[in-house]
């Protein structure tokens, strides 16, 4: 039987910080802060003091004026906003749009379906690391361009964009650039007011808030349109009652999260994963080796059938990739970008660490793969290559 | 994905995927394989006086092929070499909790029992089994 379980998927989502949930229990309850906060009374006032600090903690975290956070239900829904808000808005402007192939579903389903409505989509090339050259996207801009939308860490493989660089290229062109921001806050410095961006998604439960609420941040002047209707919260660009102990919650982990101080220790513990992973033969890094956030380490056992590898390491919780895609049998789109054949792909696994994360849970998680890998080879002696793309 | 027990255990310690020695007596090995399935199955046979004796096997594959073919191994021991032919994946397939959608990776391990038994029937023939 075994006894110890270790979580490695902090890139799917994170457990909620308790001092996260102290703040969010305050607003729950007969004697919380738990009034409607559009509410004029007193109590509302005071739920719409915690809406207003949890705002600020949000704009500190990226650099931002806080009256350009906006609360919406996760970064998948701040995603939808930014792509058909902006397509929408700004329809004089033109009907091109940039995004990449390695971009989460969020943006590529609401890609597609910009398409379909008549917009032209992009998707700028990338190197075989999953790193999109600068010069590249330049070559993609067109006259009519009016948004290019590329995420800052890759959820499924930790590749970190040059955002400055690529935000460089939309400024001097004058198209809106998009960031999702969802995977890289906490871990890798954004500022806002340092870099050409126009618009961010932003999650909480990524960064050990709650799951349910995330923000879009969205630079003055950006002409957007909301994609739903029915009042006049969050400047009308997101209706809906405000969930104040979700928000709460949200800016309290945002404000614990700082990157000059988490980072470090993230990188020792993928460092130390990747330093024991690397000694099995069939081992290799998926994305760039440098240019990566501190969180995420993608690797192919070649050779090993991946569910089977997954199965076996039931102990430890790691995904296939996206855990928006781990009920999906397809291998992981990501890859497939990367050049990965569908075998290898599929002979993939992300792990993930977090704040929790010890040392002692590395050396188990290493002596269990190395384990496990080594049965599953044995097993399949002799078994056909098919790694190859 | 969660696994039916009889499936995990066979897949986390499956029983025999040892090889035969060289020049072992009787042995005769059958492989299929489906690349677009992600499967191949490779199964030793030892048969001794048409008996299935031993089976070994070895496989690349998702746990439920691992873990039927764990059971088709256990099965096949002490049949006639006349079970090679009559492993009924499909009848098999409801009690043994594999989806239906696994049932054509479980199709592989009937096929290499047919080679199995090609190669002993020409064993046969030739007299040396």
């Amino acid at each position: 039987m075994k006894v110890k379980e270790i979580y490695l998927d902090y890139a799917a989502t994170t457990p909620v910080d308790p001092e996260v949930i102290e703040v969010m229990t305050q607003c729950l309850g007969p004697s919380g802060d738990s009034a409607n906060p559009s509410s004029s009374h007193a109590a509302g006032r005071r739920a719409k003091a915690r809406i207003d600090i949890a705002r600020g903690q949000i704009a500190e975290r990226i650099c931002a004026p806080a009256e350009n956070i906006w609360f919406t239900s996760g970064a998948t829904e701040s995603d939808n906003l930014a792509l058909f808000g902006v397509m929408q808005a700004n329809k004089q402007r033109g009907r091109h749009m940039i995004t990449s192939t390695l971009e989460h579903k969020a943006v590529l389903d609401a890609a597609k379906i910009l398409e379909s409505q008549g917009v032209d989509v992009t998707f700028v090339r990338h190197n075989a690391d999953g790193v999109i050259n600068p010069h590249d996207l330049a070559a993609s801009i067109r006259d009519d361009t009016v948004l290019v939308s590329i995420m800052h860490v890759n959820n499924e493989t930790g590749v970190l964009q040059d955002i400055e660089a690529l935000g460089e290229c939309c400024r001097e062109r004058g198209v809106l650039f998009h960031v999702d921001a969802a995977q890289s806050t906490g871990k890798v410095p954004l500022s806002v007011s340092d870099y050409p961006v126009d618009l961010v998604s932003l999650t909480a439960h990524k960064t050990y808030g709650p799951m349910g609420v995330g923000a879009i941040y969205i630079r003055q002047g950006v002409k957007i349109s909301p994609i739903i209707h029915g009042g006049e919260q969050e400047g009308g660009y997101r209706p809906g009652t405000l969930a104040t102990h979700q928000i709460a919650g949200f800016g309290k982990a945002f404000a614990l999260a700082d990157p000059d101080r988490e980072a470090p220790l993230l990188k020792s513990r993928r460092d130390q994963l990747w330093e024991g992973l690397r000694k099995i033969e069939c081992a290799s890094l998926n994305g760039h080796a440098t240019q990566r956030s501190p969180h995420v380490l993608n690797v192919t056992f070649h050779g090993i059938e991946g569910e089977s590898l997954r199965a076996a390491l039931s102990d430890i919780a790691v995904s296939a990739g996206s855990a928006c895609n781990s009920n999906i049998a397809d291998p992981s789109h990501v890859l497939r970008a990367m050049g990965l054949s569908d075998a290898l792909a599929a002979s993939s696994l992300r792990f993930s660490v977090g704040r929790y994360t010890s040392e002692s849970d590395i050396d188990y998680v290493l002596g269990r793969v190395e384990q496990e890998v080594s049965r599953l080879k044995e097993l399949a002696n002799g078994a056909p290559d098919w790694t190859t793309s | 994905m969660d696994y039916p027990s009889q499936i995990e255990r066979r897949f986390l310690s499956p029983n025999r995927k040892k090889d035969f020695k060289n020049n072992a007596l009787g042995v005769v090995s059958g492989e299929a394989s489906d690349r677009t399935l992600n499967v191949w199955v490779r199964l030793q046979i030892q048969v001794i006086d048409s008996v299935i004796q031993t089976v070994h096997f070895n496989v690349y594959g998702c746990p439920h092929t691992v873990a039927v073919v764990d059971w088709a191994a256990e099965w096949l021991e002490g049949q006639s070499a006349k079970a090679l032919v009559a492993l009924d994946m499909l009848k098999r397939r409801n009690e043994l909790g594999v989806p239906v959608d696994r049932l054509g990776k479980l199709l592989l391990i009937e096929d290499a029992a047919a080679v199995c038994k090609m190669q002993l029937d020409q064993l046969n023939m030739q007299g040396k089994s």
